[in-house]
């Protein structure tokens, strides 16, 4: 059994407070062919920039920014190397410091963490993170082949060239081990397709039954298509500030923690290793599971998840992730990753997470509803944006901006579509702190970003 | 809609006049094609993709005594990642037991076999990891034994040169 070194478990102490004050985000589509990606990009930063009840004008804040964290997944989607010198120069952000964050589906995650250590370390007082990703430019059987390149090439890639064929052996796994039934899978679907509908820049938004997912195309065994994400175009910017300039700009900023883990790419690689313990967690509490799986984490869970998680609630003084949390938004690229990521991250014991779903407790009013935003099944996956869109949906809810945000004309517009008639107000009643992960690979790298409401 | 070029060109261009697609609106979309082969190296992997073509399954083992683990790799690794120490070719045995299995029927394109098939992860006695491959035939269910079969005639010098079948 693999154990981890007392020194790597290390929790992360910021040498100042970080807090997020500001988000936007495009509407997000299939195919965006109207805006180039720069032009996408400036779309999603003036909304951060304008519409988020700043103190200073656009033009104030852009002279305050001193440091830039951008995420990009892929050069083959853009075609582009250097994409992030192009964005820069777009911005008009010459010639501040920026760099380039790629840590697959997590760079968004990743690119907010890289933004709040410059924040943390006295690098910048203010800092932009902005994620894109245009996948439009390819087919979409083309743009299957390049995010399986995300799996090893030598050993994986060959084997499917679609990455649902890397976790579907998981959900096969998982509903053997831990009991999970397709219905609740889909119910998963459901849901985020659901909340998608009162989002404006949804992608792919839905009324199903669990029923129409569960006859939907085939993908790989078990995983039907309304159980995956899309592929998407767009852009994403939260805006992440030291204290000080947290309240010069904002009376209502949040304050971030947040952390990462990583384990190997290949799924295969996964050898049995010691359960890194969240805070509400005794020893001994999963001999009895890992009688029955032999193995952990096995293809049932995520290391990099329960470490990021174990790292981020040690940090933000966590103690009981189900109880202190009043909303998350998790990765939802499946249906089943988003299942197994609830063990990871407590809001069930490991082997229970499927009555996280089946308790009522992820749904709107509910005890901690999961991604309102309608996720990445219902919303988005435009991969570099991803986890900093995540970030301004936790965001805009903890300042009771959630109806501003979805509910006002303006955005429906903006997105060239209609606002139901029937839309409905996703908004948490007086949030105090939300969760978001932002996940890659087959758990390659994940973050966990706590926000805390600090007004 | 797909628009021929036809304005003047150079005498310079070699190239081929691209599509334009403007039928969603006042924007042109440009096709951007090309062809591009790697070269790609297996580097001190070598002789695994070269056992294949031999029959033999090889793992790599960590044999340095000071190591906490000791750990036999399949895919293997010429570094161990505990020690750091060089690893040892191993020959491990041609069957195992299911550990997770898919069917694979939407796949991404240049997939070089026939969809669907049963992509299978193996458990093999002795061995730390799993070992993803594909099941030539047969239903596969959590803990069946399968036994590798190894395509010596013709091979494709890739991973796709070992299947499983039911034992």
């Amino acid at each position: 059994m693999i154990k981890f070194g007392k020194g790597n478990l290390r929790v992360p102490q910021w040498s100042r407070r970080v807090f997020m004050v500001a988000g936007g985000c495009t509407p997000f589509r299939k195919y965006f062919p109207e805006y180039k990606l720069e032009e996408l990009v400036m779309m999603g930063y003036k909304m951060m920039l304008e519409d988020n009840d700043l103190k200073l004008s656009p033009k104030e804040i852009k002279d305050q920014i001193q440091y830039c964290a951008y995420g990009e997944f892929a050069d083959h989607f853009q075609d582009q190397l250097l994409c992030e010198a192009k964005i820069h120069d777009y911005l008009g952000l010459e010639p501040l410091w920026n760099n380039g964050i790629k840590t697959g589906g997590a760079t968004g995650g990743a690119a907010v963490l890289n933004g709040a250590m410059a924040v943390a370390s006295g690098y910048a007082d203010t800092v932009l993170v902005c994620g894109w990703e245009r996948m439009d430019e390819v087919d979409t059987r083309t743009g299957n082949f390049y995010i399986s390149t995300a799996a090893c090439k030598d050993f994986e890639t060959r084997m499917g060239r679609i990455y649902s064929s890397y976790y579907a052996p998981m959900a096969n796994r998982f509903a053997e081990a831990y009991n999970l039934s397709e219905v609740t899978r889909a119910k998963v679907a459901v849901k985020n397709r659901g909340y998608a509908m009162s989002n404006p820049n949804a992608q792919q938004p839905g009324r199903h039954t669990v029923e129409e997912v569960l006859e939907s195309r085939m993908s790989a065994y078990p995983l039907r298509f309304l159980e995956c994400c899309a592929m998407t175009a767009g852009s994403a910017s939260v805006l992440l500030c030291n204290e000080e300039m947290a309240y010069k700009l904002s009376d209502h900023p949040v304050e971030l923690f947040m952390a990462g883990g990583t384990h190997t790419l290949r799924v295969a690689d996964r050898r049995h290793m010691e359960i890194p313990l969240l805070p509400n967690e005794e020893p001994g509490m999963y001999d009895e599971l890992l009688k029955d799986s032999g193995r952990w984490p096995g293809f049932e869970s995520f290391l990099a998840a329960r470490f990021a998680a174990y790292l981020a609630y040690r940090m933000a003084g966590i103690h009981d992730p189900l109880e202190e949390l009043d909303l998350v938004e998790l990765h939802d690229a499946f249906t089943i990753s988003d299942i197994q990521t609830y063990g990871d991250i407590g809001l069930r014991p490991y082997g229970q997470e499927p009555d996280y779903i089946e308790s009522g407790d992820a749904y709107f009013e509910g005890k901690c509803p999961s991604n309102l935003s309608g996720g990445l099944l219902g919303t988005m996956h435009a991969v570099g944006a991803t986890g900093i869109w995540q970030a301004a949906e936790v965001l805009w809810q903890l300042q009771g901006k959630y109806d501003k945000f979805h509910g006002a004309e303006k955005w429906w517009k903006r997105a060239g579509k209609e606002k139901p008639a029937d839309w409905k107000s996703l908004q948490v009643k007086d949030p105090k702190q939300g969760l978001w992960i932002s996940h890659a690979g087959v758990g390659s790298h994940v973050t966990c970003g706590i926000l805390r409401k600090a007004w | 809609m797909t628009k021929a070029y036809e304005g003047p060109l150079s005498t310079k261009f070699i190239g081929e006049p691209s599509a334009i697609y403007d039928d969603a609106g006042d924007f042109w979309v440009v096709n951007f094609p090309r062809s591009i082969t790697h070269h790609h190296t297996y580097g001190l992997l070598t002789p695994f993709f070269k056992g294949l073509t031999e029959g033999k399954l090889l793992a790599t083992k960590c044999t340095n005594p000071e190591c906490t683990e000791n750990s036999t790799w399949l895919p293997p690794r010429a570094d161990c990642p505990d020690c750091y120490a060089r690893t040892e070719w191993v020959e491990v045995p041609t069957e195992g037991k299911i550990y997770a299995y898919t069917m694979l029927d939407y796949a991404g394109i240049g997939i070089e076999m026939e969809t669907p098939y049963w992509q299978i992860d193996v458990e093999i006695e002795g061995v730390d990891t799993i070992f993803k491959g594909w099941l030539k035939q047969g239903k596969p269910v959590t803990g069946m034994p399968v036994r590798a079969e190894f395509r010596t005639n013709n091979p494709t010098h890739t991973i796709l040169d070992i299947c499983w079948v039911p034992k």
